[in-house]
């Protein structure tokens, strides 16, 4: 179905559609993708995709019976389980969640600057029909685990979530993305960082082969703030991560990384977006990736440093390991600078494992694929030795034993 | 006077280093300074060099008798004025010679002297590298590119022996070298000096003053000297540390 | 910024450009724009034969149905192809003169001036020369002594007559004229340039090179050099170029062609010094040139090293298609952008057989208001076993006003094949301008030793003539006062 009939049929139960001026919004939006539909040759974000799957997808949304959970079973820990990507609302002293139904739209939306320029983007404004928003208030130190449930195959789930985390409060927040059923999942977060704020975004992702996960976020961090995000992508199926941050105050930090394991005919497109506005920031993208059989990966960074962001630091970073010969691995690492004291870099690296430390490992009576599977976990080891929480830990190893067990 | 410095007070980013500092150097006097870390010694050493990261809050240098604050960083240089880093920078692809040559040019650009021509030059260079020491393949290298602690302090000295200053500064020149580098370096030291130039030796420790004798010795603290002598004060110090003159 | 960076930036900018004189000579050319009558002129002009008219028309009418290609980050307003002269030529070279007596006298003073001395007595030991007067060229020295060897060494024009062989097999072979709209045009619009083939096993004993001068106003230059190096053979090939300076923008678009069979060897070497336009962005050339070369044969080479310090814009990407195993491609470029220059610059190494290598170095350097990009692409085909790749592209800037990017593609598709990349921008490191005045160097000396260090690794590639001349031209694009 294309997304016009898909729109037309559905609109009335499309968040916000009673809106005369997110209507008209949208109408435009339908337009520019009936004029410029997805255009995979001057696009190279859209590389690799199978775009059928996104533009005749069919649309379905269930409210599910099943209601949310939020529980603050421990001081300051919080676990969210989100239904179909809603949440029911709750509020302490310390936190606040409310359904993006119950927010002023228009506020809400006020400062997506990357709409237009991405199409999956587009697709989440046009049919948003779930969400929520967690505000954590002034000063306090939270950590909050959100497991994202589907409860059918079949949905198409578009999710618009806001975090915002007041003056001097820090926030750890772990996502589980666990999905067995066969939907798309197209996710966009907006989180804002106030003065003195801290946010570890931890994202974890290990959806089966038929679940197409696709997640963007835009960042914007204010004074000494720090926005810190790590992704782990075990999934089978496909997943597109998108990151932007937006530095607007001085002395603000984006740390954005990722690790992805692919396998078999998998898929991934990663990209990721530092806009340094202010003075004195740093950021840093960091991405690799283990590539095997007959999976395809892309990953774009990209730095842009404005002429009043002087005394920048900034640093980018993809590797890719390829397993096999039928794997591809594209990477652009972009800098774009308009200010002179910076301090900016990247490197990257895309090759086999070395085969020296292969013959090293072989030389002390390792068997080829131990000494392989011992080199990719050096390869990440970085990644892995940085998570402080034990539980997490624990779970990461096990997907990536799971991993490295299929290697051959 | 050569060297006049009176009441100097120097300030870094909203943070006073020097405070108040007076120190006066003869033609053919070796002065030392010594101080704990972060006394101002090196602050002193790069405000004469003329360094332009600091504010000067009040005071006023006299060399040679040219108020110091007129001229800018390679016109102090060109007057004969030497700084031998701490920690000498890297500079990738420029070469050791052209670039000697060059700075020795631009000082006798500013003297009225005729220009030294290439071979001459490179006459004079390799004379004064296997005085120190040097290896002739060292000076077909960029500067200070992938030199060890060592071999950067011995090519500033190098340096030094080449433009031949009225005034050489060696800040912390013998940090980071062991017992026959050091040897090396203090040599080549002694053996520049004349009746009619001067030294300004800054350093933590007492052991660079066993083979350079200084005819001064200053006890820097808090951004001021407290207390001058002769080089008893170096080996009251080796004794008891500074902990006393704080 | 301190006060003396501000006062150094200000001389930087009020650069001269010397070789900004125009020549007084009278000159023949057709009807301003683009239709095929302009064709048919260049073609009767040059008394080609049919097929090649033929081979232009056919390019014509792609580049009718083609754009522009928009993707670089460039930004300049649309170029009127009506409003171009495509052919200029000194009156009197109908027919290329036999030997200097035939040549005006104000033509062999302009290349005086120039530095590039046309009587052979007087010509740089070692370096024979093809000179290119607007669409003509109009002497080549050394061709005797190169004849002994079987070495092909002559303009373009003369090549379609007396090689045509050579031509119709290799002529579009790199570069197919329907590659994207600047081929199409240059294919169609050729006027002049070089034809340089070497025999098998032949090692060239001196450096070919050629020397464009555009004179003519609102004439654009499109030359096409093509290069064939057989098996076993070797050449140096060395390009420099000029232009007056005028207030109109100036189109410049050229197509180079190098074919390096079995174990053959090209090194081409450019130094870029077109009028750049002056310090408020009036006038300049606009460089677009496409480069690209084919290692066919095993264990060939091809080696591209470019100065770009002129032109308003410059559009150029060097590149290698590295197709015979064990075949090698370098890259390695200075790009100085100062004003309002704009400069997208970079290569395209295609990894296709095994065991190829390729290496990238390119210094980028920005100042005054200009926007200077490294694009580049390295790619390794699922059969590229075993091939390697090493980039290392770094930025200067120097002045708050100006911008460095760099836009690299990297694209694998072979699991044995390796590529590491590194980039890295910054301004000009303010200790090691400390160092340098301490030593008694000025201000403009530092900053021109230290550009010329960063520098370094690209310029030591050049042909020892070459090199110094580079260098000068290194500190010159800074300082702007010449000796």
């Amino acid at each position: 179905m294309s997304i016009q009939d898909n729109y037309l049929k559905n609109k009335k139960n499309i968040f916000f559609s009673e809106n005369k001026d997110i209507q008209s919004h949208r109408e435009k939006l339908i337009n520019i993708f009936e004029n410029n539909r997805f255009d995979k040759k001057n696009n190279e974000s859209l590389k690799n995709i199978n775009l059928k799957k996104f533009i005749d997808f069919k649309y379905r949304y269930l409210i599910s019976e099943e209601t949310s959970v939020i529980n603050n079973n421990q001081e300051n820990i919080y676990s969210i389980v989100s239904v179909n990507g809603q949440c029911s609302s709750f509020k302490d002293d310390k936190i606040e969640i409310t359904k993006i139904l119950d927010e002023d739209y228009n506020d809400f939306s006020k400062n997506n600057t990357i709409e237009n320029n991405d199409h999956f983007v587009n697709l989440n404004s046009l049919f948003l029909n779930s969400g929520f928003k967690i505000v954590i208030k002034k000063n306090n130190n939270i950590k909050i685990k959100i497991s994202n449930i589907i409860t059918d195959d079949d949905l198409t789930i578009f999710q618009k979530n806001n975090y915002i985390c007041e003056e001097g409060s820090s926030l750890n927040l772990i996502e589980e993305y666990e999905n067995k059923n066969n939907s798309i999942s197209n996710i966009l977060n907006v989180i804002k960082l106030e003065k003195n704020s801290q946010l570890n975004h931890f994202l974890i992702q290990d959806n089966s082969p038929n679940h197409n996960l696709i997640i963007t976020s835009h960042s914007s961090c204010k004074k000494d703030s720090t926005y810190t995000q790590k992704v782990y992508n075990f999934s089978e199926g496909y997943v597109r991560n998108f990151h932007y941050s937006e530095l607007i105050e001085a002395n603000s930090e984006a740390d954005l990384q990722g690790i992805f394991f692919l396998k078999d005919n998998n898929t991934t497109n990663n990209k990721t977006f530092v806009k340094h506005l202010a003075e004195d920031c740093k950021s840093n993208q960091v991405y690799k990736g283990i590539l095997n059989d007959r999976s395809k990966a892309t990953y774009f960074s990209n730095t842009h440093v404005d002429q009043v962001a002087q005394k920048t630091e900034g640093y980018q970073l993809s590797k890719g390991i390829l397993l096999s010969d039928n794997a591809s691995y594209f990477s652009k690492p972009e800098l774009k600078i308009y200010a002179d004291d910076v301090k900016c870099s990247h490197g990257s690296t895309i090759g086999p494992i070395d085969e020296n430390a292969i013959f090293y490992l072989r030389s002390r009576g390792m068997s080829k694929i131990a000494a392989t599977k011992i080199l990719i976990s050096s390869f990440i080891n970085e990644e892995l030795s940085s998570i402080d929480n034990e539980q997490m830990s624990e779970i990461i190893q096990k997907k990536l034993v799971r991993y490295l067990s299929k290697v051959k | 006077m050569f060297l006049e410095i009176k009441d100097l007070s120097v300030k870094i980013e909203n943070k006073n280093i020097l405070k108040g500092l007076n120190l006066n150097i003869n033609k053919g006097e070796v002065h030392a300074i010594m101080g704990p870390n972060g006394s101002g010694k090196s602050t002193l050493a790069n405000v004469l060099a003329g360094k332009e990261d600091y504010e000067i809050i009040n005071g006023r240098i006299n060399f040679k008798e040219n108020d110091l604050f007129d001229l800018n960083i390679e016109e102090r240089a060109q007057e004969g004025m030497f700084l031998a880093f701490q920690y000498p920078v890297e500079i990738p692809g420029v070469n050791i010679t052209p670039f000697l040559h060059s700075a020795i040019n631009s000082k006798r650009k500013r003297m009225n002297e005729e220009e030294i021509d290439n071979l001459s030059f490179a006459k004079l260079l390799k004379s004064k590298a296997s005085d120190l020491g040097i290896n002739i393949d060292m000076l077909k290298r960029s500067v200070n590119t992938g030199f060890s602690g060592g071999e950067k302090k011995r090519y500033e000295i190098l340096q030094m022996s080449i433009l031949n200053p009225d005034l050489a500064i060696l800040d912390e020149t013998d940090s980071g070298l062991d017992i026959d580098a050091l040897k090396i370096v203090t040599d080549g030291v002694n053996k520049l000096k004349t009746k009619d130039n001067s030294f300004l030796i800054i350093t933590h420790y007492q052991k660079l003053l066993d083979y350079i004798k200084p005819d001064y010795v200053h006890v820097m603290v808090n951004g001021s000297i407290v207390k001058s002598g002769g080089s008893e004060i170096a080996a009251e110090i080796e004794k008891d540390g500074f902990q006393k003159f704080q | 910024m301190n006060s003396e960076t501000l006062d150094t930036l200000d001389t930087y900018s009020k650069n001269k450009y010397k070789y900004g004189f125009v020549t007084d000579i009278d000159d023949e050319k057709p009807k301003k724009g683009l239709n095929e009558d302009t064709i048919k002129f260049i073609s009767l002009k040059k008394n080609e034969p049919e097929w090649m008219l033929n081979w232009r028309l056919k390019a014509y009418s792609k580049w009718k149905k083609m754009k522009e290609p928009k993707w670089a980050n460039l930004s300049f307003p649309e170029i009127d192809y009506q409003d171009i002269y495509y052919y200029s030529a000194p009156i009197g070279f109908e027919k290329k003169p036999k030997d200097l007596s035939e040549v005006d006298p104000k033509l062999i003073e302009t290349y005086n001036k120039l530095g590039i001395p046309l009587e052979e007595q007087k010509v740089l030991a070692g370096v024979a020369v093809d000179v290119v007067f607007d669409s003509v060229s109009v002497a080549t020295t050394y061709k005797g002594e190169l004849e002994k060897l079987g070495i092909i060494f002559c303009s373009i024009g003369e090549a379609i007559q007396k090689h045509p062989d050579l031509i119709k097999k290799y002529l579009g072979s790199v570069i197919p004229p329907g590659d994207h709209s600047f081929s199409a045009l240059n294919s169609a619009v050729f006027t002049d340039g070089s034809f340089v083939y070497i025999p098998e096993g032949v090692k060239c004993p001196m450096e070919l090179s050629t020397y464009f001068r555009i004179n003519a106003e609102n004439t654009g230059q499109f030359e096409r050099t093509l290069i064939i190096a057989d098996k076993g053979s070797y050449v140096s090939y060395l390009e420099g170029c000029t232009a007056p300076k005028r207030d109109d923008n100036q189109l410049h678009a050229a197509n180079v062609e190098l074919i390096a069979l079995e174990d053959a060897e090209i090194k081409y070497s450019t130094v870029q010094n077109w009028y750049p336009g002056d310090e408020n962005g009036k006038g300049g050339i606009y460089n677009f040139v496409t480069k690209r070369g084919l290692c066919a044969g095993k264990n060939s080479k091809i080696s591209w090293t470019q100065v770009e310090t002129g032109s308003a814009i410059t559009w150029k990407y060097p590149s290698c298609i590295l197709k015979g195993d064990n075949s090698i491609g370098e890259f390695y470029s200075v790009a100085i952008t100062n004003n309002f220059q704009q400069a997208d610059t970079g290569t395209k190494m295609t990894h296709i057989g095994k065991n190829t290598k390729s290496k990238i170095i390119s210094k980028g350097i920005s100042l005054g208001k200009s926007q200077n990009t490294y694009r580049g692409e390295v790619s390794f085909l699922r059969k590229a076993d075993k091939a390697r790749n090493y980039t290392q592209c770094d930025s200067l800037l120097v002045g708050n006003q100006c911008g460095a990017h760099t836009v690299p593609y990297i694209d694998s598709k072979n699991n044995t094949a390796v590529i590491e990349h590194e980039a890295s921008t910054s301004k000009i490191n303010e200790d090691q301008l400390y160092y340098c005045r301490q030593r008694g160097l000025s201000h403009e000396e530092a900053v021109s030793l230290i550009v010329n260090g960063f520098c370094k690794q690209v310029l030591q590639e050049l042909p020892m003539e070459f090199a110094v001349e580079a260098q000068k031209l290194v500190s010159i694009s800074l300082e702007g006062s010449v000796g």
